[in-house]
């Protein structure tokens, strides 16, 4: 044991001595030599703070979104073309003087069932209208009464499944709420409603957001009860913050991208609700123009004119898959875990 | 040290169960028959091994967990069970909390700024903005950080920074007590006594007091001036640090002292833990309960037990002499 203590120090010993040797070879021609130990040496000055400095750049949330969001080429050309799309329907209609109450070429049968050209985009139809202009108003009015819809949705089912999620009291009633109303049929409340209150924007308008809000509110509940329970949240608590308030600064912060993502969802499923729902002759009445309607008049023409049917598929295909795709890369660039 | 009777009780425990129901009617009591003073400007401990309920008493008293039994004592007011709003609002003004976990107890979507001045934004305890945000420098200065600070998110900060943010949120209160539960058994070892020694120099400059919930002794016996040794739910001693470590008289604390590591190869070397089963408990048929020993010195043991006990102390005071 004392052995091996020696041999494990012996280094020790040794070093010592050699750095002496080196230190007075190299004193012989020291320049220094002479010169006193004020001269020699100054204070390090020691800045406590200096260690607490953070150096990366100020990081912002929103920025970081937008970065992330804009890095994939793919994304902003689905971006552009939604804009693009989006505003030619809401901007187009406003310029043609396309009325579904009104056939001003149904009596020229030279005007009829044109194929699509330079002249007419998209061709004409059974009564001598430009699809083009159709197609467009349709468009129009199917993106209205989605958007609609869909803000009045999120905005009450967020609102409601927040407190939904925070109030283990409130689940005890609105868990059956939602049970009785998920299983109501959706095609029959249609139905019902649309021989009680008429067709129109406002009655389609309710009916897609009369139950769909209820979805909304359950999924939010649930995302909620995820992070309800977490220390911070109870850090708040111990601070004295109000409920809405840690709504508002502690929750709805964090489920920014799944609301995002259900958004983006949402809104190319109330677009094909509207057009199943005019389909059915549930929706926009006669006098309006509307996608559904469109494609389900032009269902007879498919085998001798199938254009006329395409077009409008076309057209609610691009607008549903854009804005889909669109909306789920905002939902991934709003998750913070993907920046930087 | 005896002067314990002369000095103002701040927080007042009495006979507190905190009881969880775990499905049906069975219920899961975490803490036994609670029963502690904590004196203005000490520095109380609770330690004992995971699950034995420091947390839960700490939680309790801050109005987390319900007590099922017993009642919570603040400056002679009574803050368990049903209090008013106003009450309610009181006790989180001046009971703030301390938690163990730094990366979980920030919003990490709020600003530090925002984090630190919540407290302050709820009670509305500044003049102006300008006020609001001196106030927030200064808390952030008084814990070692920086104003230029403010603008940045918690996920930027270390993990010291990071509770050093947590306790400026909690001083900013200007708090009377300060529960920290195990405020340092997140932290790396390098930063543990940083954050030790801001909060003993915090305790001096604003007259706090702590109560401090710890697993690791060689912490306790250097932050605390109390001890309650604590064990499934039930304390079973309490006493002046020192006196805790030197004349240790429940067989738990005997063997909780027993397992500390010692920084010496020769100690460390010949220390022998000495395991405490609960059988060991209850010596003799009669129900034990809280029982002095010595002036401020605690011990849970019944008539027999506490012959023994007294035997062992007599025993070490011989030995210290």
């Amino acid at each position: 044991m004392n052995d091996r203590r020696k041999h494990m120090f012996d280094h020790l010993s040794v070093e010592p001595v050699l750095n002496a040797t080196e230190a007075e070879a190299q004193a012989s021609v020291d320049p220094t030599e002479g010169m006193t130990d004020e001269e020699l040496f100054s204070f390090a000055e020691f800045d406590e703070k200096k260690s607490e400095k953070i150096t990366t750049p100020a990081y912002s949330y929103w920025k970081s979104v937008w970065k992330t969001f804009i890095k994939n080429k793919f994304t902003v050309a689905v971006t552009i073309l939604v804009v693009i799309v989006v505003s030619f329907a809401i901007i187009y209609p406003t310029f043609s003087d396309y009325d579904p109450m009104n056939a001003p070429n149904i009596n020229n049968p030279e005007m009829k069932h044109l194929k699509p050209s330079f002249e007419h985009i998209f061709g004409t139809d059974n009564i001598g209208n430009e699809v083009f202009d159709v197609v467009w108003a349709g468009a129009r009015n199917s993106l209205i009464v989605s958007l609609a819809a869909t803000a009045i949705n999120m905005v009450v089912g967020i609102a409601v499944g927040a407190l939904w999620g925070f109030s283990k009291k409130m689940d005890k009633w609105m868990i059956e709420i939602y049970n009785i109303i998920s299983n109501v049929p959706f095609l029959l409340l249609a139905m019902i409603l649309s021989y009680v209150i008429g067709n129109g924007f406002g009655p389609l308008i309710f009916t897609m957001t009369i139950t769909n809000w209820i979805y909304v509110a359950y999924f939010i509940r649930t995302q909620v009860m995820i992070i309800r329970d977490r220390e911070y949240n109870l850090a708040s608590k111990c601070l004295g913050t109000k409920t809405w308030t840690m709504i508002i600064k502690n929750i709805l912060p964090y489920l920014i991208s799944v609301i995002m993502t259900y958004i983006s969802r949402e809104i190319p499923s109330l677009i094909s609700y509207e057009v199943f729902l005019s389909y059915m002759g549930l929706g926009l009445g006669s006098d309006y123009a509307s996608l559904g309607r469109t494609i389900s008049q032009y269902t007879t023409f498919m085998t001798g004119h199938p254009h006329l049917f395409w077009i409008p598929v076309a057209v609610m295909a691009v607008i549903s898959v854009s804005l889909y795709i669109m909306g789920q890369k905002l939902a991934d660039a709003a998750d913070p875990r993907t920046h930087r | 040290m005896s002067t314990n009777s002369e000095r103002e009780v701040l927080v007042s425990v009495r006979h507190v169960d905190v009881s969880f129901d775990v499905g049906g009617k069975k219920k899961f009591v975490a803490v036994k028959d609670a029963n502690f003073d904590i004196y203005k400007g000490e520095t109380f401990a609770i330690v004992g091994e995971s699950g034995s309920g420091k947390t839960t008493i700490g939680r309790a008293i801050i109005r987390i967990n319900p007590c099922s039994a017993g009642e919570i004592l603040f400056k002679g007011q009574r803050i368990s069970g049903k209090i008013s709003h106003k009450e309610d609002m009181d006790v989180i003004r001046n009971i703030q909390m301390i938690f163990q976990d730094p990366a979980a107890s920030l919003n990490e979507r709020a600003t530090i700024e925002y984090c630190i001045s919540e407290g302050l934004l709820n009670f509305h305890l500044y003049k102006d903005e300008a006020d609001r945000i001196a106030k927030v420098d200064k808390a952030l200065e008084d814990v070692g950080l920086l104003p230029e600070h403010k603008s940045r998110y918690p996920h930027e900060f270390s993990g010291g920074q990071r509770q050093r943010v947590g306790i400026a949120r909690a001083m900013i209160m200007e708090p009377e007590l300060i529960i920290a539960d195990e405020p340092i058994s997140a932290l790396d070892v390098s930063i543990r006594a940083q954050v030790l020694n801001l909060m003993n120099k915090l305790k001096k400059e604003k007259n706090l007091t702590y109560l401090f919930i710890a697993h690791d002794l060689s912490v306790v016996r250097f932050i605390a001036d109390r001890i309650a040794v604590i064990h499934l739910g039930r304390i079973v001693e309490i006493a002046d640090s020192e006196t805790l470590f030197q004349y240790p008289v429940h067989p738990y604390t005997v063997s909780l002292l027993s397992a500390v590591p010692m920084p010496d190869p020769i100690i460390e070397k010949n220390r022998t833990s000495i395991e405490y089963s609960a059988d060991e408990k209850y010596e003799g048929q009669q129900e034990p309960v809280m029982r002095e020993i010595r002036p401020g010195h605690f011990v849970f043991a019944n008539d027999e037990e506490i012959v023994k006990y007294e035997e062992r102390i007599k025993m070490l005071e011989n030995l210290r002499k």
